[in-house]
């Protein structure tokens, strides 16, 4: 039986590209088999997935070297089109990739494509609609209506439908609050499913995995087999090339010996003295900054979204110099309207805001930029021209100076966003709207200390996330938003323990929620 | 009643309507059109009266031109005049007067067929029974669903803009910011076209290629029937006003 898909020394290289963004790689997904393609980002993961039916380099344009095949057939052989009957996508943001007007139009649209007979088209949605959860009472409603989260869901629902035996999907959870990106890995990576995922967050799919390969960021292979060697034997240099590895893996990174990554992480600690606490506290946990005075607030402010209806009402809340404060909720809980009232931008409709001016560094990075080059955005911030090649350096953009700063990778984008916002007094207050979206995690944990070090320098931080273990790795204070309204503002690990209460959001406890046990017990 | 009206009949019958407001020159015929698309808006549609206003301001602002010069100047354009002529419109009654009606009938007339047809099923409707291209089909349904997000996109910028500025943010942007956002928003609405077509590429739309469509609502009995309903309402009132002209 031929492979599902296989690479047979495949080299990528877009147009206009002096060298190739992936390869020569030859990897394979066997029938029935589950892989996790790892891999920096601009290793060239979604450039292989692009090239799995041709889009690269028929639709995006580009130079393909080597054989690709389906099912044994070469990809070559067929317009990309016609391979939707063998190989389905899950695209990374459904909200921009859905071509349907509602629901039901959505779920059918491959099957229409298939010329599936039209009187088996209602029953097969129905059946997909119920496969995801999605209430039948939804078929109609439209697209526009549906949050991010459901609009994901939908686009999985579609994919079901479409029953290719084969399935590639992109960073297919990226911006889905955890719990229902529990649900669509559990439908997507079912057992028996040809899948080939590729997620920068490894940790929660690892259990529903069968082979993991590892691209470097040279974009050839660095390591494959079974994703428990992989990242056993392979830790230190899959953290070298800049891939984020699941907590149990980074515990022994830091603490070589006393922590087992192959044990279940409740187990593994049940191994650490005591007197490691300190050392395992500082691995999740912020190192404390003296908290300073007030500088931003909320008084019983109703926040809303220009000309939209209020999405909270009757926030209080404050922010202090040298503090991080996470703000968590589930998709369309208000959090970015929070930020925008938060920030200054958008005055509250009823209650007042008190306090310093704040920014936000938007999820699209891109939003920031206004000029032809990175130097160019830096040298507008009124800096002296002997100025501006030290924050180049110090924000790890130096190399990148003369690039237009769309041409960047996403790491690079957000770290120039935040220079752009960080390298000048005028905002005391800093509002990251998931800022770690699209980053690997080498990019991850840079920011993560670039964020503690902005709140050293006694700024304000409110930090948008729907990635617990970041807000915990960053974060002295969550607030929690759901239903309209702030449901707890506490310390951020307290929080991250409650469990019941993060359950009623439809959001899950952080993967390092056992050594908060852990910690509190040994305390 | 007009929410279930299929869109296609109900497209031939306001179009017939459009088409019958053109061509008679007639004060008691515009008015009468006019308020009989805002009765179907506000009785059958239920569209608030707060909205119907705001929806005929853009219409009324066309129109306005010549019902000030008519009624103010008690004068009228020489266009007005020139197409009272021609359409052999009755000398008692002010040229400008009846091409404001006009552009208040024909525009609510419009009002009556968008405010009251999914757009997605008309989209649909086209493709099945008009033979309009899938690709375009989903295009068009694409670029509706890009109308609230390029809102939101514009949001950011403006935003961004703000801060970059360290200005506050305006309830409404000033020339001088839409100029400076039209080229951010136009690449935004290029990328993520095709991100767009990649999709429903590897989904299997493509052109020429045969595909089924999701079953429709039929053309009813009902549809046909207030069809000609409406037509022979139009062909009655034609019909009384040539007789009373002559």
């Amino acid at each position: 039986m031929p492979d599902a898909l296989s690479y047979d020394r495949v080299a990528l290289r877009h147009a206009g590209a002096i060298t190739d963004a992936v390869g020569p790689v030859s990897l394979s997904l066997a029938p029935g088999e589950r892989v996790l393609l790892l891999g920096a980002s601009g290793a060239g993961k979604s450039t292989l997935l692009h090239a799995a039916t041709g889009l690269f380099p028929v639709s995006i344009p580009g130079d393909k070297r080597g054989t690709i095949r389906l099912q044994g057939q070469p990809v070559d052989s067929r317009r990309p089109a016609d391979w939707a009957d063998t190989c389905g996508y899950l695209f990374q943001d459904a909200g921009v990739t859905l071509a349907g007007f509602t629901v039901r139009d959505e779920i059918a649209f491959s099957l229409e494509n298939l010329s599936v007979a039209a009187a088996k088209i209602p029953r097969m949605v129905a059946k997909s609609m119920t496969r995801v959860g999605i209430p039948q009472s939804w078929a109609d409603r439209r697209i526009t209506t549906l949050s991010g989260g459901e609009r994901q869901m939908v686009a999985l629902a579609a994919l079901l439908a479409q029953d290719a035996p084969v399935t590639v999907a992109d960073e297919p959870a990226a911006s889905l609050a955890p719990s229902v990106g529990r649900r669509m890995a559990d439908l997507l990576l079912a057992l028996g499913c040809s899948t080939m995922v590729v997620e920068h967050k490894p940790g929660p799919i690892l259990n529903r995995i069968d082979r993991c390969v590892a691209l470097g960021r040279d974009g050839r292979v660095m390591a494959e087999g079974a994703p428990r060697d992989v990242l056993h034997q392979h830790d230190a240099a899959l953290a070298e090339a800049g891939i984020a590895l699941p907590l149990a893996t980074r515990l022994h990174l830091a603490m070589p010996g006393l922590i087992d990554p192959r044990m279940p992480l409740q187990d593994a600690l049940a191994c650490v003295p005591r007197s490691r606490t300190e050392r395992l506290r500082d691995t999740v946990l912020p190192i404390a900054i003296p908290i300073g005075e007030e500088i931003a607030a909320l008084d019983r402010a109703d926040c809303a979204p220009p000309f939209g209806p209020v999405v909270l009402r009757d926030v209080s809340m404050s922010l202090r110099a040298g503090e991080v404060l996470a703000i968590l909720g589930p998709n369309g809980a208000g959090k970015s309207t929070l930020a925008a009232c938060l920030s200054g931008l958008l005055p509250p409709r009823a209650g007042r805001r008190t306090g310093a001016p704040g920014a936000v560094a938007f999820q699209n990075p891109e939003a920031h930029f206004s000029r032809e080059s990175v130097r160019a955005e830096i040298e507008g911030l009124d800096i002296a021209p002997e100025g501006v090649a030290p924050i180049l350096e110090d924000w790890a953009l130096a190399r990148v100076a003369d690039q237009h700063p769309f041409t960047l990778s996403q790491g690079q984008k957000r770290r120039l966003s935040l220079a752009l916002l960080a390298e000048t007094d005028r905002w005391p207050v800093l509002i990251l709207d998931e800022p770690t979206v699209g980053l690997d995690g080498a990019a991850e944990t840079a920011l993560g200390r670039r964020i503690r070090v902005l709140a050293r320098q006694r700024r304000g931080i409110a930090v948008i996330t729907h990635d617990m273990d970041f807000a915990l790795f960053v974060a002295d204070r969550a607030v929690l938003l759901d239903r309209g309204a702030v449901q707890s503002d506490c310390p951020c690990p307290a929080l991250m323990r409650d469990t019941a209460r993060l359950a009623a959001a439809g959001l899950l406890p952080p993967e390092a929620a056992p050594i908060l046990d852990w910690l509190e017990a040994a305390c | 009643m007009l929410k279930t009206f299929h869109p296609l009949p109900k497209l031939a019958l306001c179009l017939a309507w459009i088409g019958a407001s053109l061509v008679v020159f007639r004060l008691s015929f515009q008015i009468a059109l006019f308020a009989a698309a805002m009765l179907l808006l506000l009785v059958d549609a239920r569209i608030p009266p707060r909205r119907l206003l705001l929806l005929m301001v853009p219409f009324a602002l066309f129109g306005f031109g010549f019902f000030t010069t008519s009624i103010l100047f008690r004068a009228e354009a020489g266009f007005a005049v020139q197409m009272a002529q021609e359409q052999g419109g009755a000398p008692d009654v002010a040229p400008g007067l009846v091409l404001f009606f006009r552009v208040l009938a024909c525009g609510m007339t419009s009002a009556v067929f968008v405010l009251t047809t999914d757009p997605g099923q008309f989209v649909r409707a086209l493709m099945q029974h008009l033979r309009l291209s899938p690709s375009l089909g989903f295009a068009l349904m694409q670029a509706m669903h890009m109308v609230p997000d390029l809102r939101a996109e514009m949001l950011q910028l403006r935003m961004a803009r703000a801060i970059r500025l360290g200005g506050t943010l305006r309830r409404f942007p000033v020339p001088g910011e839409v100029i400076s956002l039209a080229i951010p928003l136009l690449a935004y609405a290029i990328r993520r076209a095709t991100r767009a077509a990649l999709s429903f590429e590897a989904r299997g739309l493509q052109p020429g290629r045969p595909r089924s469509n999701l079953p429709q609502p039929p053309i009813r009995r009902a549809d046909w029937t207030l069809l000609f309903l409406g037509l022979g309402v139009l062909a009655a009132t034609a019909a009384i006003m040539s007789i009373q002209a002559a």
